[in-house]
């Protein structure tokens, strides 16, 4: 990092006067001598008062100046803080939003997500692969190429059988990601150890062929390839434990080079990174900035003033919903409302009294008020009432149940009548889901049940509801943030029967319709570009809408809040991957 | 100016208050003396009418909530509005702002998020949270009064097997063991085989509570009563055949009784701030419930722009906490006042 000539000048130039006052002060000895010890003491007072003011100027400016020293070329220091750690420093077990936006990039899988803002930066490119791949006729086989030449930051050369070394990993390592790779033939198999390798991953590290095939056409594939979970790593890094604590060297713009696990990280420059971009992948972008040092912070409110007070550079959270006005009318030039990928909804158990006629998970749907839940997000909210958020392949706009319409949700419970209207709703403690929980038992008991708010720490709380022995889990809070951008991403974990499982569950609302999963499980055989297969996925949201199987509300904003010395108009959020970190750049 | 009147001497006994005529002293009860020197202690007399005024004020809530707010504590009016200086105001704007204090009946000390009455969840809080104090510190008096008493008499292997289950219960800060009590009962409630109580039930801070205190209050009293079985009234209440149950009720439960009455007190104030500490926490009262616990929960997080969600009902826990305990230190010097007991923890 450039630290300049500048500051040094204006250090010089102030202990110059602060010197010249000294010399000024003393040099008269007949004017001196006729001082009082008094008077002596003031100006000896005052002289010290200012060479200490001076130099304490002169060192705020040396900060500063260091700061904003990389202007014009790129480069310089950043700071960003996260109210939660990564999850885990590991590529192939991190399953966070703050895990994902750290290692997208510093890792590089065979193919990536481009980097840009809006739908652009859901699409799919080549990362270390050299193109995209080619797919048989039947969808099952994939072939790929790696780049030629290209090394990791410790200079490891990178191999095709790193590849399969990672998805190795997700198995052995327990990853919560190994699931979405276990249509791999042979995946199973050595998962369940009665396999020494991954059959369908056939790689030759001399030509860079990697041929994977898959036990049945998947749409989906591609995006996975995508993920950090399939990124590259070498065989230096263990098999079955988390890397956290020593990372897998990088593959992407940044390296990681120090980690202290849940209090700060920091990323730097990868020199090696030249490698790959001399290899042609010119999808992947290069850093701008040359350091980025994450910290932890668990006070929203502290970051905040961070940022204000330019302590801080960026910060990866929204700001609480009492300092987001404040934020939005005092920082314009350097805050903006993002969109991201998500679904807020309402999960109502299908398969349990009440919720299991048709006509009370309606009620429900009639009577929510998105504008109320948009003020508890502190306007942060867009109101929506179906499955697929926008900006997801596939989410065509509709509104079954236009609401709040209190009397049609009141008329639709006196129709059904239902025998239990003793009701448990679930939510967890973090303020907005307290909030969100407290206004639907209220609506709830509006609307003539006998309701009970459980609320439960964040920690636990999906475990709690996704495990069937659960007593009571009648209905609750629920949100889901896109994996990969692909609608079947919303579909099968929360909605598909098959998911429907004794623990670690995503389908809250036990929905359970074979109709609509035989369609589900139809349309993922088929690639996203194929005729039709949007529009599939358009009818299915509709259609377990008409199933009111849940009560969605709204999609979440996001926000970017830089500091005074970022390029704020340089930086974009990415829609899979939060900030990108490669779009920081000092003014 | 001369005094008046002669103070009495007792032996072993603090001079009485001055202003008391000796005729009005002479075989008077202890409980009288106990009246005159309380009645001279005009700050904690102040401070008792305080307390007393609060319990009032908040019973007087359903009252507040059906005629001047017309509105529940629980209910939500998020894009409801209401007429300020005839202007139709939101209760709560666009951003999540809710309406302040203002003088008017509804919305009297402003909304919180969720657009309720802050004044009504105020009224109705401060029911839940001295309700909680004092039924929590009848427990607490109570399972003490017993242990101590038996442990004190008896001595012993039921000294021994009491007083370490007490200690053990020490060992943990109060507010640890409340948080821990709480969360493991949040989930699945807590089964006493006559009845079982639901996980968000009032009566789980109010057990755990009245239960973590149980050894601060029960090893004092059988420090007190140790020393009284020792005492020639009980040998002599032996000599007379009555049983260890009849010594323990009519011979030094009276003689422990002024210790009992000003640990209550002082124990109500201790439930309420400890009954805060675990609703803020997430481990006291269930949301959306109110008490002053759970209201500075709800709004701490908004202290930059609605600080009335939590200055007004942590200044009613100040002023409830304060009141009882000035109260109680009258008390006590009223009732014992060579007695050093302070709630300790």
């Amino acid at each position: 990092m450039q630290t300049g000539n500048f500051p040094a000048k204006i250090y010089s130039g102030c202990a110059n006067v602060a010197y010249s006052c000294v010399l000024n002060s003393a040099s008269p000895p007949t004017f001196w001598s006729k001082m009082n010890k008094l008077r002596k003491l003031t100006v000896i007072g005052c002289v010290a008062a200012l060479a200490t003011f001076g130099v304490a100027a002169c060192g705020g400016d040396s900060d500063d100046s260091s700061s904003s020293s990389a202007s014009g070329g790129g480069g310089g220091d950043i700071n960003v803080t996260m109210s939660s750690f990564p999850d885990y420093v590991d590529p192939q077990l991190s399953y966070t939003v703050e895990g994902w936006e750290t290692l997208y990039n510093v890792y590089t899988p065979l193919l990536t997500y481009k980097h840009a803002k809006g739908e652009d930066g859901t699409e799919v490119v080549p990362g270390l692969a050299e193109a995209m791949p080619t797919v048989s006729p039947d969808g099952k086989t994939y072939k790929l190429k790696l780049r030629s030449n290209m090394k990791y930051s410790d200079g490891t050369p990178i191999k095709a059988s790193d590849f399969t070394y990672a998805i190795q990993r997700l198995f052995k390592a327990n990853s919560g990601g190994s699931v979405f790779y276990e249509p791999i033939v042979g995946a199973k198999e050595y998962a369940d150890g009665s396999a020494q390798t991954i059959s369908g991953i056939v790689t030759d590290d001399a030509t860079g062929d990697i041929t994977i095939t898959l036990t049945e056409p998947n749409g989906t594939f591609e995006s996975l390839l995508g993920l950090p979970f399939a990124a590259p790593v070498p065989p230096s890094t263990p098999l079955d434990k988390d890397a956290t604590n020593a990372p897998p060297p990088a593959s992407g713009p940044f390296k990681i080079t120090a980690v202290q696990a849940p209090q700060t990280m920091t990323l730097e420059r990868n020199p090696e990174f030249k490698t790959v971009k001399d290899a042609g992948a010119s999808e992947v972008a290069d850093a701008n900035v040359d350091k980025i040092t994450i910290t932890q912070n668990k006070s929203n409110t502290a970051q905040v003033t961070d940022i204000e007070q330019n302590r801080t550079d960026y910060m990866s959270d929204p700001p609480d919903a009492d300092r987001l006005a404040e934020v939005k009318s005092r920082f314009g030039d350097r805050f903006r409302m993002e969109n991201s990928i998500n679904t807020y909804y309402f999960w109502m158990n299908n398969q349990q009294a009440p919720f299991n006629d048709i006509k009370v998970r309606q009620a429900i749907n009639y009577a929510i008020d998105p504008e109320a839940l948009n003020r508890v997000f502190g306007g942060r909210l867009h109101a929506s009432q179906q499955i697929l958020p926008p900006g997801m392949p596939g989410y065509e706009e509709f509104k079954l149940y236009p609401g709040p319409d209190m009397a049609k949700a009141k008329a639709l419970i006196a129709e059904a009548n239902p025998a239990d209207k003793n009701i448990t709703v679930w939510t967890d403690d973090e303020p907005d889901r307290k909030r969100i929980g407290e206004y639907y038992h209220d609506l709830l008991t509006q609307l003539g049940f006998n309701a009970t708010l459980k609320v439960i720490s964040g920690d636990v709380y999906w475990a709690t509801i996704g495990n069937q022995s659960t007593p009571d889990l009648d209905t609750g809070f629920g949100d889901w943030f896109q994996d990969f951008p692909h609608p079947d991403d919303f579909f099968r974990p929360l909605l598909n029967g098959a998911s429907i499982l004794p623990t670690n569950g995503n389908n809250y609302s036990r929905a359970n319709y074979p109709d609509l999963d035989a369609k589900m499980n139809e349309l993922r055989t088929k690639q996203l570009t194929d005729p039709g297969v949007k529009e599939g996925y358009a009818a299915l949201d509709k259609a377990y809408m008409e199933q009111a199987a849940w009560a969605p509300y709204g999609n979440e904003e996001y926000t970017t809040f830089l500091s005074e010395r970022m390029d704020f108009d340089k930086s974009y959020r990415h829609l899979l991957f939060s900030q990108d970190f490669t779009s920081f750049a000092v003014k | 100016m001369a005094a008046p009147f002669t103070e009495v001497e007792v032996a072993d006994e603090p001079p009485l208050p001055t202003g008391v005529p000796v005729a009005r002293i002479q075989g008077r009860s202890p409980w009288y003396l106990a009246a005159l020197r309380m009645r001279r202690n005009k700050v904690a007399l102040a401070f008792g009418v305080l307390f007393v005024a609060i319990v009032l004020l908040c019973l007087c809530a359903p009252l507040w909530a059906d005629h001047v707010a017309h509105t529940t504590p629980d209910a939500n009016h998020i894009t409801d509005t209401i007429d300020v200086g005839g202007k139709q105001v939101d209760i709560v704007a666009p951003d999540g702002t809710p309406i302040g204090p203002g003088l008017r009946g509804q919305y009297l000390l402003g909304a919180d998020q969720n657009g309720r009455d802050v004044m009504v969840r105020l009224l109705y809080g401060g029911r839940t949270s001295i309700f909680i104090g004092v039924t929590a510190a009848a427990i607490t008096t109570v399972v003490a009064v017993i242990i101590g008493m038996l442990c004190g008499y008896y001595r012993g292997w039921i000294d021994a097997i009491l007083s370490r289950v007490m200690d053990v219960v020490w060992a943990f800060p109060v507010l640890l063991l409340g948080i821990a009590l709480g969360t493991a009962l949040a989930v699945g409630g807590l089964s006493l085989g006559f009845t079982t109580l639901a996980g968000d039930s009032v009566w789980i801070p109010i057990l755990i509570i009245g239960l973590v205190y149980v050894p601060y209050m029960a090893r004092p009293i059988r420090g007190e009563v140790l020393a009284l079985s020792q005492k020639e009234f009980v040998e002599a209440a032996l000599a007379q055949g009555k049983g260890p149950l009849r010594i323990m009720v009519t011979e030094l439960l009276p003689n422990v009784v002024s210790t009992i009455i000003v640990f209550f007190t002082l124990n109500i104030a201790n439930n309420m701030l400890l009954e805060s500490a675990l609703s803020f926490l997430g481990a006291g009262v269930r949301p959306p419930s109110a008490s002053w616990g759970t209201m500075i929960a709800d709004g701490y997080q908004t202290i930059y722009t609605a600080p009335h969600l939590t200055i007004v009902p942590g200044l009613m826990i100040v002023l409830t906490v304060l009141s009882l305990n000035v109260f109680g230190d009258g008390l006590r010097d009223a009732l014992d006042p060579r007695a050093k007991i302070r709630l300790e923890h």
